[in-house]
């Protein structure tokens, strides 16, 4: 007999073994050789064309004039250099900037390589600018070129995530559609997609983002110590920013086993830009043609899932832009575990469905920045087990947003103050039907399978509305001391509660230029929202108080090192009484340290993190310690990338620890039941043994007549190391088979630019 | 729920590779206790026996080497032990009555008996837990029909299949009763559904024992074997 294990195995490595073909009218890849003699004749029409401009140093140079020689067409190179223009192939760009001189480069495709203005090294003043100062100890920003440069990702650049420092790493992230933070549960931190939170970041299976690669700008990761504008998350934040549309249309087309997509772009008007990216998985197409009939299953949903992004940028004046996004993904997974689908009782669906939309105006005017946001989300929740067990959760959420910001040179004395305030109502309502057993919280024993077992019960709707405030003022002191301080209240309606969470940092250069250290502490929290939380009227927020310690130390343009070191105290924990009720009667702490380096210089990139972590908590007045579900002690990733001419070739380590785990030292078996019911041993006394993998990716960009090609392999785990990720029992206990990880994920894709 | 979710479709397929599925014989385990009947009125007898799956032997039906009431206790006077196995009796109705307030059920509600009874096994004792409901008189469920390879089956003579061929199981039980079909010849698919198939393989034993299990929503529970061998 065919093992379910086994495939689900099969249906995670097929879904990742993507072999696809991507049509673009941009690739961030450039290629740096003419066309192949053997490449047709190219039309004379005008292309969009891509390029950045950057210093002898490696720096972006910001607001150069691109100009068409022979025209009057000019641009102005953004922030990090980049300019898109239309020229014909072959035509001479002129570049210029007042402090930097001139330089020419000729149209050879649509993306340029990087033209190098010169500076006279004599006389510059160099000033570590390269990139925005980190907005908290330990965080990390990167942008999508950037993030596409870490191997060992699958092409997906929000997997990119897991070689952050403090994030916790598993090789199978199977029901993991989140991420965890310092060993903390994965719902005490939060998503952020263009400020708002989002309930879900990846599929089911934890091998794909909700949002495609092209559709994303950045992402920032803050593991703790976030500012005060950021709540309900008693861990870290991930914020998320889509890409605004580009001046010129341009259009993608993605086809892959995993999934196809669109992303489109481009103005509507002069003041308007718009992106739009829809995916659709395949897997739900060819996993059916890979499982051997003998399967005692029947697949009548694979995971099927739809993405869709909407984004419009309008600027109605020099002092007001407009916003509007939408972002949602439909997920649905249906099996039977049988032939035969008239066996309602071997039924096994589940759908989740959000859609987030968001209106946003910015207002600038000196000193003053403020923003206008308003955003809904409807979010429904499915799912069904057998005859008897089924969970339904629709969800409306609407969620108005003021921010306001100024900042002055001087004031009081003190220089560069920036102060911000804001409020923000969350008005939620929720209908909710469940029949279910008992919600296994952190660190409990997963409980055997009963069918039967509808323990929790409830059906009705909630109203849950919530509110916010924060202000904080930063100033500096002097030359070296700079601090911020700020106040968040938040009001939980539902438990009647409110939470004052005072946060302030302490920066200082230690060098004028290249050494600064940080001091952050903070209150935070996190409502109860988590499964049948917001159930019962007493069960209050989970809090927690943190303090990082953090150096930044960047000796040179384009390499960043930065180490910090924290300590989480978490109180209010959400736990189980004894009659199944729950109660706040948990408390933990987290600590460790984390180190990451970067080297962003353009032919290289490199990046080298560690995390060391030790999470634990005691769940009630008489218990004893114990590791957190996901405590992780090592974790480490070092990756290295080079790209020159055609080729882009990188690879990446990792070296992360097996998480604990629960051994179970008997069962009795409950006749009438037909179950076994375990008796476990002490709780994560056991944990899973360290997992190594080396993962390289391989890209490859040439031009092919009109169309500039990109082919890449990304291979995870090429040395085949078999790491046991967890253990699966016997139905009565008395065996268990190591569950491993996977052999080797290959991923291949072909992108082509038009 | 989606983690629940995929440990359940592991659960409810019920393995993985390296261990013993849920419908194979040839393992140590209690396979069912059984109360005969397993509802009873005041003043009857119901008798407790068992059916043991045994590794590298066929199962047996044997009475429990020991039995104890877990609850309510008040009652553990209702257990006996006699020179043919082990039997619960079930008091009069105003022990019941005391029992009912104890463990806060309404008035003529059956009571609920929780036994604990044990098995010797070459590595060690297994337990199991039984109820027996006091106040109100059902019997196990009747097997028959049973349809095995296309004939109906009311005895237990020994069986022949053909290898390499889905042999049909039936049971006429909808699917509000657990119905357990288990081999130690072959492989079973759909083990515990009314509607089975076994299949063996040359490579797997040719003989062994089948068996089907079938429990009622009420603590009703029946079970037959039969020698298995295939050519």
């Amino acid at each position: 007999m065919h093992r379910v294990g086994r495939v689900v195995v099969v249906v995670a490595a097929t879904w990742i073994i993507s072999s696809g073909v991507a049509f673009a009218q941009e690739t961030p890849v450039p290629p740096a050789d003419p066309p192949p003699a053997d490449a047709p004749a190219v039309p004379e029409e005008d292309i969009t064309v891509r390029g950045r401009v950057i210093d002898n140093l490696g720096r972006p140079i910001r607001k150069a004039t691109v100009t068409v020689e022979g025209t009057f067409d000019e641009v102005l190179t953004d922030k990090d250099g980049f300019f898109e223009i239309s020229a014909p192939l072959n035509a001479t760009l002129i570049v210029s900037t007042d402090r930097n001189g001139v330089a020419l480069a000729t149209v050879t495709g649509p993306v340029l390589d990087e033209i190098v203005l010169m500076i006279d090294l004599a006389t510059e003043e160099i000033t570590i600018s390269d990139r925005a100062p980190i907005v908290a100890p330990g965080s990390t920003t990167l942008d999508r070129d950037e993030l596409q440069r870490l191997p060992g990702t699958g092409g997906d650049v929000v997997r990119a995530l897991t070689a952050m420092p403090g994030v916790v790493n598993v090789q199978i992230p199977v029901g993991y559609s989140g991420v965890v933070i310092r060993g903390a549960s994965p719902q005490d931190s939060k998503v952020l997609v263009d400020g708002f939170e989002i309930p879900i970041l990846f599929h089911p299976f934890g091998f794909r983002a909700i949002i495609a690669t092209e559709a994303v700008k950045n992402l920032t990761f803050i593991p703790g110590g976030f500012e005060v504008a950021y709540g309900r998350s008693s861990s870290g934040i991930v914020l998320l920013e889509t890409r605004p549309g580009s001046e010129n249309r341009s259009t993608q087309a993605e086809v892959s086993l995993v999934d196809g997509g669109l992303v489109a772009q481009g103005p509507l008007s002069k003041k308007t830009r718009y992106m739009f990216a829809l995916r659709r998985s395949f897997i739900d197409f060819i996993l059916p043609l890979v499982i051997p009939d003998t399967v005692d299953l029947s697949l009548t949903t694979v995971p099927q899932y739809w993405d869709g992004q909407l984004r419009v940028d309008h600027e109605v004046n020099s002092k007001w832009n407009l916003t509007a996004s939408s972002i949602g993904t439909t997920d649905k997974f249906e099996l039977f575990t049988t032939k035969d689908e008239d066996s309602k009782s071997k039924r096994f669906f589940t759908q989740t469905r959000f859609i987030r939309l968001t209106g946003a105006a910015k207002y600038h005017e000196g000193p003053w920045s403020a923003q206008l946001a308003l955003s809904g989300m409807l979010s429904d929740l499915d799912a069904e087990v057998g005859l008897y067990q089924k969970l339904k959760v629709q969800t409306r959420l609407i969620t108005p947003r003021v921010s306001v910001a100024r900042t002055e040179e001087e004031a009081f004395g003190l220089k560069n103050v920036v102060w911000t305030g804001g409020v923000e109502a969350q008005i939620g309502h929720s209908t909710t039907e469940l029949a279910i057993p008992l919600e296994r919280r952190e660190g409990e024993p997963f409980p055997p399978y009963d069918p039967k077992d509808t323990a929790s019960k409830f059906k009705g709707t909630v109203w849950f509305p919530d509110y916010a405030a924060w202000t904080s003022i930063a100033a500096d002191f002097d030359e070296r001391f700079r601090v911020t301080t700020g106040l968040r209240a938040d009001y939980f309606s539902r438990p009647d509660e409110l939470v004052i969470a005072p946060r302030s940092e302490l920066q200082i250069k230690l060098t004028p230029k290249t050494l600064t250290a940080r001091f952050n502490g903070g209150f935070y929290s996190r409502p109860p929202e988590f499964q049948s939380e917001f159930l019962q009227k007493e069960v209050r927020s989970e809090r927690s108080q943190q303090l990082t310690m953090g150096l930044e130390y960047t000796p040179f343009l384009g390499i960043r090192v930065q180490g910090s070191t924290y300590y989480t105290y978490r109180t209010q924990l959400i736990t189980h009484n004894v009659d199944g009720t729950l109660g706040n009667n948990g408390r933990g702490e987290s600590k460790g340290f984390e180190l990451l380096a970067m080297l962003t210089n353009g032919t290289w990139f490199g990046w080298l993190g560690y995390s060391y972590s030790n999470s634990s908590r005691i769940d009630g007045p008489d218990a004893k310690p114990r590791l957190f579900d996901y405590d992780q002690p090592h974790s480490l990733n070092a990756a290295l990338s080079w790209k020159k001419g055609h080729w882009q070739i990188g690879g990446r380590f990792q070296l992360y620890s097996g998480l604990p785990g629960t051994p179970i030292v008997g069962a009795e078996f409950d006749s009438d039941r037909n179950l076994h019911i375990p008796i476990p041993g002490e709780i994560n006394s056991d944990r899973a043994p360290i997992h190594h993998q080396l993962d390289v990716r391989i890209d490859y960009t040439w031009k092919w007549g009109p169309a500039v090609l990109l082919a890449f392999l990304d291979v995870q785990n090429v040395y085949l190391d078999r790491s046991i990720v967890t253990y699966f029992y016997s139905y009565d206990y008395t065996q268990k088979s190591a569950f491993e990880s996977l052999p080797l994920i290959p991923s291949i894709g072909l992108r082509g630019t038009l | 729920m989606r983690h629940a979710l995929f440990i359940a479709v592991v659960a409810s397929a019920g393995c993985t590779e390296d261990v013993d599925p849920p419908w194979q014989l040839d393992h140590d385990r209690v396979i069912a206790v059984r109360s005969t009947p397993p509802r009873i009125n005041s003043g009857e007898t119901s008798e407790l026996d068992a059916l043991l799956g045994r590794e590298g032997e066929p199962p047996i039906e044997a009475d429990p080497e020991m039995a104890m009431v877990v609850s309510p206790t008040s009652l553990s006077t209702a257990l006996t032990m006699r020179p043919t196995g082990w039997f619960v009796t079930a008091p009069g109705p105003t022990q019941l009555a005391a029992a009912r307030a104890e463990l806060m059920l309404a008035a003529n509600e059956p009571v609920p008996l929780r036994i604990r009874v044990s098995f010797a096994y070459p590595a060690g004792t297994k337990t199991a837990l039984k109820v027996i409901w006091l106040g109100e008189h059902l019997d196990n469920p009747t097997l028959d029909p049973i349809t095995i390879d296309g004939m109906v089956r009311v005895t237990t003579a020994p069986i022949n299949v053909d290898t390499v061929t889905d042999i049909r199981l039936s049971v006429p039980f909808d699917e509000s009763y657990v119905v357990n079909w288990l081999t130690s010849a072959g492989n079973m698919h759909d083990f515990d559904l009314p509607n089975a198939y076994l299949r063996i393989e040359p490579e797997d034993p040719q003989s062994g024992t089948l068996g089907v299990v079938v429990r009622d929503a009420l603590g009703g529970v029946a079970w037959r074997l039969w020698p298995l061998s295939a050519e």
